[in-house]
């Protein structure tokens, strides 16, 4: 059941993504911005041609929201869950092709190539439901809980290599006091981002505070892999990271949702429905 | 009581379950340790690199403002990260990489941009921000869908301001080092 809840849930934010967005204005940005890069130099120009206008994008996005619409519901998993990965990784790809390569929606384009090849339709989904009572193979727990520990790995080696990055490119330089404000104020200049939080200017009158600052957050990232073998680790690890997402958003104008939202593979989905049954048992006692 | 060939189909599919756990996980290690090493992102292999470059921020820097003309004469702030809300935080990338005409500089540029780019005798020799005017276009005509053209908030130009970045804790002494601008 875990596996099927972690697919509804990360297809479904993807969902929700595709469902807010404006893809007609996207088509209206001339072609010639497109900047292909890596596996998304492979596609001709005549495809970014055909999609590059407000009918093209449209289709894309309902394509990608029904696709995305049945794999959050489960319904012909096997091969709904491979439509939404492909849709999903075109599509953030097209948008890397013009703005640049940020990592907010990437965890969630690798979850959905890892549920593409894994049972996930098997619980919590339509098709569960519509092979209720015809007898069905059941796979061993293995099957279903690897891809969970693959994704929870992913995250956890996602911030321990990106604290090793900053380390490797700025060396002891990025516990500068300096680091924190000029990377908050630069985004913050322009009005190209989506919010247009000020706070940064009020960081150079904390300067005493922000190289612990600093190194708290890169102390945090290299210490996210315990999440994957302590409880409690990673209650606060995790509680760590939404005050850190939600704090760039105010103070760097940058935001992670789709990121945050993939929190949803480290929550024990089979004691919260055993949280749910034992409440309902109660209620109706 | 289960058959025969009901026990041993699951075995055959668990091993060609694990197989194809086993080839997906050694692809996504093998990426990504790829990506870390080289430090480079390769749709759809990312390095990690999230506000990275801290120790590489410094003065000097190049940001951008985007400004509309309404008809009647007010400035607009028109907010393009809300015009083309799927880009939403990767507009000012877009704009950067169009300033630094980054859409030429691929292998295969598309076929209007390499014919610009013969015309104009090579990379070098292209002004900068070449397509800067066809995105303000883009993004005035986004702007000025849905209202009405005899409207005073209908944008009658698009400008956008490059500014260096001089330091501080305002933008009192950053500098105006370029303006686009276009005719709706």
């Amino acid at each position: 059941m875990a596996l099927g809840v972690v697919r509804a849930g990360v297809s479904g934010v993807f969902l929700v993504s595709v469902l807010l967005t404006d893809f007609t204005n996207l088509g209206r940005l001339p072609v010639t911005l497109l900047r292909p890069a890596g596996f998304m130099q492979l596609l001709p120009w005549s495809l970014y041609e055909a999609v590059m206008t407000p009918r093209g994008m449209f289709s894309l996005m309902c394509g990608t929201a029904l696709s995305l619409l049945l794999s959050t519901a489960g319904w012909l998993t096997p091969a709904t869950t491979k439509t939404s990965a492909l849709l999903v990784l075109f599509y953030q790809g097209l948008l890397r092709n013009l703005g640049h390569f940020n990592h907010d929606e990437m965890l969630g384009v690798y979850y959905l190539l890892i549920l593409a090849f894994a049972p996930c339709g098997d619980g919590f989904s339509v098709d569960g439901l519509l092979r209720r009572g015809r007898g069905r193979e059941r796979l061993s727990e293995f099957a279903y809980g690897y891809p969970v520990l693959l994704m929870r790995a992913l995250m956890a080696w996602a911030y321990f290599s990106s604290a090793l990055i900053k380390l490797r490119s700025s060396g002891a330089g990025y516990f500068s006091p300096d680091t924190l404000p000029a990377l908050a104020v630069r985004h913050s200049l322009d009005n190209l981002h989506d919010t247009q939080f000020r706070y940064a200017f009020y960081l150079f009158d904390y300067r005493a505070y922000t190289t612990p600052l600093v190194a708290l957050v890169v102390a945090w990232e290299l210490l996210f892999p315990l999440a994957l073998f302590s409880k409690r680790a990673r209650r606060c690890l995790l509680g760590f990271g939404v005050v850190f997402h939600v704090s760039t958003l105010f103070v760097m104008n940058i935001f992670f949702p789709h990121f945050l939202a993939m929190y949803l593979v480290f929550v024990d989905w089979r004691g919260v429905a055993a949280r749910l049954r034992g409440w309902r048992g109660r209620r109706d006692v | 009581m289960t058959s025969q060939t009901e026990q041993t189909a699951p075995a055959k599919v668990e091993r060609r379950r694990r197989a194809a756990y086993a080839a997906l996980t050694l692809a996504l290690a093998l990426s990504q340790l790829w990506a870390f090493a080289a430090m480079r992102d390769l749709y759809p292999f990312a390095a990690w690199r999230m506000m990275s470059g801290g120790g590489e921020v410094r003065e000097g820097y190049a940001y951008f403002i985007a400004r509309g003309e309404s008809a009647s004469g007010e400035t607009v702030d028109i907010r393009p990260a809300r015009l083309t809300d799927a880009l939403y935080a990767r507009t000012w990338g877009l704009v950067e990489a169009t300033v630094g005409n980054g859409s030429f500089r691929l292998r295969r540029p598309h076929p209007a941009n390499a014919a610009a780019l013969r015309q104009a005798g090579g990379f070098d020799k292209l002004p900068r921000g070449a397509r800067v005017p066809e995105l303000l276009r883009a993004w005035g005509e986004i702007y000025n869908e849905g209202i009405a053209p005899d409207s005073p908030r209908r944008l009658r130009a698009v400008r956008l301001d490059a500014y260096r970045r001089a330091g501080g804790r305002d933008t009192a002494r950053d500098e105006l080092t370029d303006t686009w601008s276009v005719e709706l």
